[in-house]
C-alpha cells in the first residue's frame, strides 16, 4: 500500500467544491429505485489440470446509476476476476455461475458474441498498467477511434473527430497533435487518460476501474481520480473502483465492499464502514496503512500470515487462520448478514465500536 | 511496403514517415551497418582462405588428373600462382576484390564476377520464390490456427508443421522428385528453363526445388507465428483492452496481435534469408539448377579456390544485407524504434 494512501482525502474535498461548475450536478444522490447493476451470488472458479481455483465465492452487491462502489481486497481476493466476469473477459478455463444483471439483462452465461455487445457500450474498463494496456504499435487516436467505431456507425473521419473530442474531455493537452502519437511518447498519467478516453468512447453507463491508479505516482493518482469523478458527474456514469487501497475507497466511494478469498466479508456505506469497522480483516487492512504520526523506522504493522490458497479453502471463515479473535466457532461459516442497517459483515466476533484512528 | 502494411487511417502519414526514414537517422543506421560489414567480410574471407588451404590437393592436381607427373603439376601451379605463400595470394586476391574483380576461375579461366552474377540470379529466384510461397501460406494458416487455438484446424496445422520441421529438405526434395516427377510426371525433376526464355517454363521447372525449400520454411513460420500470436492474445494486456472495447475477435487478431507478432517474424525471416542463400546447395544439386550453390560445390570438387572464395563472400554479403533489411523493416513497422527521431 502506498505510504500516502490517505492523501486523496484532501483532494476529494477540492473536487467536490470546484469541479461542478459547468456540469449538471449529478453527484451522489439518494439511491434511485432501479439499480443499474445487481450482482447476486457470483461465483468464478478456474478449472485446470486436477486443480480447481475458487476465485470468487458468492459475491453480491448492487450499484445505482451514477454512484461509486469500491471493491477492496488484497491480491488474489478475486476482485479483478469478478469484474472481468461481468465483461466476459475471462479465459476459457473460467467457470462463472450466479447472476449479474445489468439494467435487467443477465450477463452471466452470455455467448462471446452477446457479451461483445455490452463491452465498451454498457460496461467499460480501465486497467491497472497503462504502459501495457495500450497497443504499443498503434497511434493512440486510432486506438480510441477503434473503440468509438466498435459501437457506432460513424465513418472514419467522424470517429477521428470524436476521438479528438474524447482526448480533450480527459484533458490531454493538444489533443489534435496527441491523436497521432504513440503510447511510448506519453507519460503514465497521460496514458491512463487515454485509457479512460477509450473506456468512455462507447458512452458506457458503468465504468470499472481495475486498480486504475495503482501503477501511477500519488499526484497523478489523485489527478486521475479527480478526472474520473468529474466525468462521473458530467456523464452520470456509475463506477466500480477496484483497489487494494482503503484510503482510495474512503475518499471516493459511496459504498465499500471488502473481499477476502473471493467472498464478501464486509459491506457498508463508506461513512458507516470507516466509522464502525466490524470485520477483523478490514480492521487489519486499516491498521496496515502507514501513518505519518507513527515513529520513524518503526516496523509497519502487517496483516499476519499468508493469503489463502484458493484451491484448498478451509470451510468456515476464510480469514480464520490469520485472525486474532478467531475461535472454534469460526470453523463454521459466519454468513454475510445485515447486522446494522446498511452494514453487512460475515463474522462471529465483530470488532467493538473502538474509536478508529483518524486519517481515513 | 510501409503503406501496405499499415492500417488505412495512417496512410496519409506514411509518405512523411518514409521521408523521415530516408533522412539522417535511418541513413546513419545504414551507413553504420555497412561500415560494420567491412570487418565481418574481411574476417569471413580470411577464414575461408585459411580453411581452403587446409584442404589437401589443389586446382593444378585436380585439373591434370591423377596421372600427371610432379613436374607438370609444379608448372601449372606456377602458371596459376599457386606456388606463392598463402598471405601473398590472399592480399593479391583482396586487392582486386575491393575493386569488384573477384579473379578468374582457376579451372575455366573465366572471370568469377560475371559467373557468379548469372548463378546468383538463379539462386535468388529460388530463395525469393521460396520465401514468397512459405510466408504467403504460413501467415494465413497461422492466423487461422491462432483464431481458435486447440480446434481441429490448429491441431492439424501444428501436426503438419512439426512433421515438416523434422524432415530435412534434401529428403523432402527426393520425395518430391519421386512423387511429382517420377510417379505423377507433373513437374520436371531436372531441366532448368531460364526466366529470359519462358516465364511459364521457368516457373514450371522451379516448382519442385521451390517446394523443397519452401515447405520446411512454411512449417517453421507457421509454428513460430501461431505460437507468438497465441502468446499475444492470451498474455498481453493491450489485447484485453482491445477486447474490452467490444471489437470482434478477427479485428483483435489482425489489428492488434498480428501487428505485434510481425516483429518477431521479421527477425526470423531476416536471419533465415541470410543463411538460406547458402543452404540451397543440396537442393540445387538434386534438381541440377545452375545456381550459386551448385557452382560452389563444383568449385570445391575441383579445388577452384578462387570461385569458392567468391561464393562464400557473396553469401556473407547477402547475410549482412538481409539483417540490415530486417532492421530497417523493424524501424518502419515499430514506432518505438525511430532511431532518434521523434
Amino acid at each position: 500500500m502506498s505510504e500516502l494512501a490517505s492523501e486523496p482525502v484532501a483532494q476529494r474535498e477540492d473536487v467536490l467544491g470546484t469541479a461542478t461548475a459547468d456540469a449538471p450536478v449529478r453527484g451522489p444522490a439518494p439511491d434511485p429505485a432501479e439499480p443499474l447493476l445487481v450482482v447476486d451470488d457470483l461465483r468464478v472458479r478456474f478449472v485446470g489440470r486436477g486443480r480447481t481455483v475458487h476465485a470468487v465465492n458468492g459475491l453480491s452487491y448492487s450499484l445505482a446509476p451514477g454512484r461509486t462502489l469500491a471493491i477492496i481486497g488484497e491480491s488474489g481476493s478475486g476482485k479483478s476476476v469478478a469484474a472481468r466476469a461481468l465483461m466476459g473477459l475471462l479465459p476459457s478455463t473460467a467457470r462463472v455461475s450466479g447472476s449479474a444483471r445489468f439494467d435487467g439483462t443477465e450477463l452471466v452465461g452470455l455467448s462471446e458474441r452477446e457479451a461483445r455487445r455490452h463491452r465498451g457500450a454498457d460496461i467499460a474498463m480501465v486497467f491497472q498498467d497503462p504502459a501495457r494496456s495500450l497497443n504499443p504499435t498503434m497511434r493512440i487516436g486510432v486506438q480510441i477511434a477503434e473503440a468509438v467505431r466498435a459501437h457506432s456507425d460513424l465513418d472514419k473521419a467522424a470517429a477521428h473527430r470524436r476521438a479528438v473530442e474524447l482526448l480533450a474531455m480527459v484533458h490531454l493537452p493538444a489533443p489534435q497533435r496527441r491523436f497521432h502519437e504513440y503510447p511510448h511518447q506519453l507519460s503514465g498519467g497521460m496514458r491512463q487518460r487515454v485509457m479512460i478516453a477509450i473506456a468512455l468512447a462507447g458512452e458506457p453507463r458503468l465504468l470499472v476501474a481495475d486498480e486504475a491508479t495503482t501503477a501511477l505516482d500519488v499526484t497523478t493518482q489523485a489527478q486521475i481520480m479527480e478526472l474520473l469523478l468529474e466525468l462521473q458527474q458530467r456523464l452520470g456514469t456509475a463506477i466500480v473502483l477496484i483497489s487494494h487501497d482503503l484510503g482510495l475507497a474512503a475518499s471516493y466511494a459511496d459504498d465499500v465492499v471488502v473481499m477476502y478469498a473471493g467472498q464478501v466479508v464486509e459491506r457498508a456505506r463508506t461513512a458507516d464502514l470507516f466509522a464502525h469497522v466490524r470485520m477483523p480483516y478490514t480492521g487489519a487492512l486499516l491498521g496496515a496503512i502507514p501513518r505519518l504520526e507513527r515513529e520513524p523506522h518503526s516496523l509497519l504493522p502487517v496483516v499476519p500470515g499468508q493469503p489463502p490458497d484458493l484451491s484448498a479453502l478451509p470451510g468456515g471463515c476464510p480469514f480464520r487462520p490469520r485472525c486474532s479473535s478467531a475461535t472454534d466457532e469460526c470453523a463454521e461459516g459466519p454468513p454475510l448478514r445485515e447486522h446494522e442497517p446498511g452494514h453487512w459483515w460475515a463474522c462471529w466476533h465483530p470488532l467493538p465500536d473502538a474509536p478508529v484512528k483518524e486519517g481515513v | 511496403m510501409t503503406v501496405a502494411t499499415r492500417p488505412g487511417a495512417d496512410a496519409d502519414r506514411a509518405p512523411g514517415r518514409l521521408a523521415a526514414l530516408l533522412a539522417s537517422p535511418g541513413a546513419r543506421l545504414v551507413g553504420k551497418r555497412l561500415l560494420m560489414a567491412v570487418p565481418i567480410l574481411l574476417g569471413v574471407s580470411v577464414l575461408t582462405f585459411w580453411v581452403l588451404n587446409l584442404i589437401p590437393g589443389n586446382a593444378a592436381q585436380q585439373l591434370l588428373g591423377p596421372e600427371a607427373t610432379p613436374e607438370q603439376v609444379r608448372t601449372l601451379e606456377q602458371q596459376l600462382g599457386l606456388d606463392q605463400p598463402g598471405y601473398v595470394r590472399y592480399l593479391g586476391w583482396l586487392g582486386s576484390a575491393v575493386t569488384g574483380d573477384l579473379g578468374t576461375s582457376l579451372v575455366s579461366g573465366q572471370p568469377v564476377t560475371s559467373q557468379i552474377g548469372e548463378r546468383l540470379a538463379v539462386s535468388g529466384e529460388l530463395v525469393g520464390l521460396a520465401f514468397v510461397v512459405s510466408l504467403g501460406l504460413a501467415i494465413p494458416v497461422a492466423l487461422l490456427a491462432a483464431y481458435k487455438p486447440g480446434r481441429m484446424f490448429d491441431r492439424v496445422s501444428m501436426l503438419v508443421s512439426i512433421t515438416g520441421l523434422s524432415v530435412a529438405n534434401y529428403v523432402l526434395a527426393l520425395l518430391l522428385v519421386l512423387l511429382f516427377a517420377v510417379e505423377l510426371a507433373l513437374f520436371p525433376a531436372i531441366g532448368f528453363v531460364p526466366l529470359s526464355e519462358s516465364v511459364a517454363g521457368n516457373l514450371h521447372s522451379m516448382a519442385l526445388p521451390v517446394a523443397a525449400i519452401a515447405f520446411p520454411l512454411f512449417c517453421f513460420y507457421t509454428r513460430f507465428l501461431r505460437g507468438d500470436l497465441v502468446d499475444q492474445l492470451q498474455g498481453e494486456d493491450y489485447v484485453t483492452t482491445a477486447r474490452a472495447k467490444g471489437i470482434g475477435p478477427g479485428q483483435v487478431l489482425l489489428r492488434h496481435a498480428f501487428r505485434n507478432s510481425s516483429f518477431g517474424l521479421i527477425t526470423v525471416v531476416g536471419l533465415n534469408l541470410g543463411t538460406l542463400i547458402g543452404g540451397t546447395v543440396i537442393v540445387e544439386q538434386i534438381f541440377a539448377l545452375p545456381g550459386i550453390g551448385q557452382l560452389m560445390l563444383q568449385a570445391i570438387n575441383t579445388r577452384d579456390f578462387v570461385v569458392v572464395q567468391a561464393c562464400v563472400l557473396v553469401f556473407a554479403i547477402v547475410a549482412v544485407l538481409a539483417n540490415l533489411l530486417a532492421d530497417l523493416l523493424y524501424a518502419v513497422l515499430d514506432p518505438r524504434i525511430r532511431y532518434g527521431s521523434r
